[in-house]
């Protein structure tokens, strides 16, 4: 059996590639894959600790965790979609219209 | 007090009716929608709305007043196998949302005229607001997140309503985008916690984590979801580290998304971030860990600072009151950052809660004084608000108590509840309190500053061009004027609300 550690160590990984990408890619797409990176980081433990603890919580939890993450990038999609139309670029760093 | 309402007369479920009565309204709106998507009778869209959220928050009045859920009736009522939990903290946060989403409802009326997809608009908010009653609810990690989803997703697409406007577009996707990040955060928050106590309901993680199942080996494990689930709330209350959204999606969005996000949804994730804590992560089975009192102290203090000061500089004011926002929610977290043993603990959460059911009045009728301003045309900044006085007394009188109340002068509840959190923080008796007491006063005095300049443009400067105020629309003005009013009475009525939410709040320890 793999120990618990090394899960806990992927999952970690895949959540700093994502935060990695957030903060380095201008493209609001691989912004949204990079969110997705960061939510699979966190289903990864849970299905790993759902078996390490022997119960279901966890597994069901990811579903959710899934389902949610779908409908995210719907909304996410939705939003990029009329920036592009307003902007025409999806880069998130062109609107600036506001500045303090 | 009658018990006017038991477990005993009602079904247990009932006690869920005020997020069940939302939830319908908003598939009752797209329901009417459906009937004739042609029809361009704002009208019944905006009643349906503001009807189901009344309806909602004359229930959860009732059920306050009867005691639902309350330790004096039998105590929490648990649903769902214990999911979800209905007691006073849940009914007096849900009064709230339900308030607001009223107020927001009879403003949209007059500030959506003549636009089109009202009844998607309606629906969103009942939604959203349907899942920050949910929020007050949630008594599992699981349960917490998936309702938070609710009220988010819903406020995302809302925020970039206007889907011509450069400034909500952008609003909408620097919301989206930080919303997007934090949920990430708090689900892996949320999934360190499951690793380290293998179960997800909030009583029981307690129980783990007071059963020592957390091994030398996993405390900091441990450590780190905590932290991290607490960044995913400061998202949803503005607060430091999380608060850059605010400022840009407050002043893109319609005015009245501002009112409600900055209120209703403010107070959904103080409400989460308060049961949480409190009841999964009691400061005496974790304080070996993470002292998390010591954490919200230090976020107290640098949001209310940095909000205050950041709204000095503003030349605009929605944006100013989008920051004076975020140094609310800094005197927000005054009542869990003292949450400590020395401390009456239910008096702390308590003036926290109050603070946010007058600030829910105050700040949403702030922001649909500027939606009024917007529907009129007016300017944006300071100067432009020049000598609106003697166009619009009404509306600007209303202005001056809400903006006075969120200085905390004596004119609105706004007073009272700053002075709870003050009491609080000298029952507390700790240095880190005395350094929060500190800090409210200071920021406060700074606040008045700011507020008063509005204040003075509009009552004392002599107005710029040859405005006229064309019209004097009835929706907007009735919930300005009818917020104004809540806000005022809450000054002589202060007590009627403060016993609900000191026995609710003790009810938690």
């Amino acid at each position: 059996m793999v120990p618990a550690e090394y899960y806990l160590l992927l999952s970690a990984a895949m959540f700093c590639i994502g935060l990695f990408g957030i903060l380095t890619r201008r493209n609001a797409l691989i912004f949204l894959m990079s969110v997705e990176l960061m939510l699979n980081a966190a289903n990864i433990n849970l299905v790993a600790f759902s078996y390490q603890w022997g119960n279901l919580t966890g597994q069901v939890f990811s579903l959710f965790t899934m389902a949610l993450a779908a409908a995210e990038v719907a909304i996410g999609i939705g939003i990029i979609l009329v920036l592009y139309r307003n902007f025409a670029d999806i880069d998130v760093t062109k609107p600036t219209t506001m500045r303090w | 007090m009658i018990p006017l309402q038991t477990q005993s007369t009602l079904p247990d479920w009932a006690a869920l009716a005020p997020t069940l009565l939302l939830g319908l309204t908003a598939l009752a709106l797209l329901l009417v929608d459906s009937i004739d998507p042609d029809d361009d009778s704002p009208g019944l869209l905006a009643g349906v709305a503001t009807l189901g959220s009344v309806l909602a928050m004359v229930v959860t009045g009732w059920y306050l007043v009867a005691g639902t859920g309350m330790p004096r009736t039998g105590g929490a009522i648990e649903l769902f196998n214990g999911q979800l939990v209905v007691d006073g903290m849940s009914l007096f946060f849900t009064f709230i949302f339900a308030s607001v989403t009223a107020l927001v409802s009879v403003a949209s009326y007059d500030y959506l005229a003549d636009r089109a997809h009202q009844a998607e608009y309606y629906a969103l908010v009942l939604l959203a607001a349907t899942g920050m009653t949910l929020m007050a609810s949630a008594n599992g990690l699981a349960t917490a997140f998936v309702a938070l989803e609710l009220s988010s997703l819903p406020s995302y697409g809302l925020v970039a309503f206007l889907k011509n406007n450069r400034g909500s577009v952008e609003a909408g996707l620097k919301y989206f985008l930080i919303g997007a990040v934090s949920s990430s955060v708090l689900v892996y928050g949320i999934s360190l916690v499951y690793a380290t106590t293998g179960v997800m309901k909030l009583p029981a993680i307690a129980t783990a984590l007071g059963g020592g199942v957390a091994g030398q080996g996993t405390l900091g494990v441990l450590g780190v979801g905590i932290l991290m689930v607490a960044g995913g709330f400061a998202f949803k209350t503005a607060s430091v580290p999380f608060h850059f959204w605010a400022p840009e999606a407050y002043e893109g969005a319609p005015a009245p998304i501002s009112g409600f996000l900055s209120s209703a949804s403010k107070a959904a994730g103080f409400v989460l971030a308060f049961r949480v804590f409190v009841t999964a992560f009691p400061l005496e089975v974790v304080a070996g860990t993470l002292d998390w009192t010591l954490a919200f102290t230090v976020l107290a203090l640098v949001t209310m600072t940095l909000g205050n000061f950041a709204a000095a500089t503003q030349e605009n004011v929605k944006r100013m009151l989008a920051y004076s926002s975020i140094g609310h929610a800094g005197y927000a977290l005054i009542g869990i950052a003292i949450v400590t043993g020395t401390a009456n603990q239910g008096y702390a959460l308590g003036a926290s809660m109050l603070h946010l059911f007058v600030y829910g009045f105050m700040n949403t009728g702030a922001f649909l004084f500027v939606a009024l301003v917007e529907y009129w045309g007016v300017g944006r900044t300071f100067e432009d608000y020049n000598g609106l006085a003697k166009q619009a007394p009404v509306a600007c009188f209303a202005m001056t108590i809400f903006l006075f109340s969120l200085a905390g002068l004596p004119i609105g509840g706004g007073a009272l509840s700053k002075w709870a959190l003050l009491s609080a923080t000298a029952s507390a008796a700790t240095l880190s309190a005395y350094l929060l007491a500190a800090a409210l006063i200071v920021n406060s005095a700074l606040s008045l500053f700011y507020y008063s300049r509005v204040v003075k443009a509009m009552w004392i400067e002599e107005p710029a061009g040859d405005f006229e105020v064309s019209s004097y629309p009835t929706g907007l003005y009735a919930a300005v004027v009818g917020a104004a009013i809540v806000t005022f009475l809450l000054l002589p009525a202060f007590g009627v609300v403060s016993g609900t939410a000191f026995d609710a709040a003790a009810a938690l320890f």
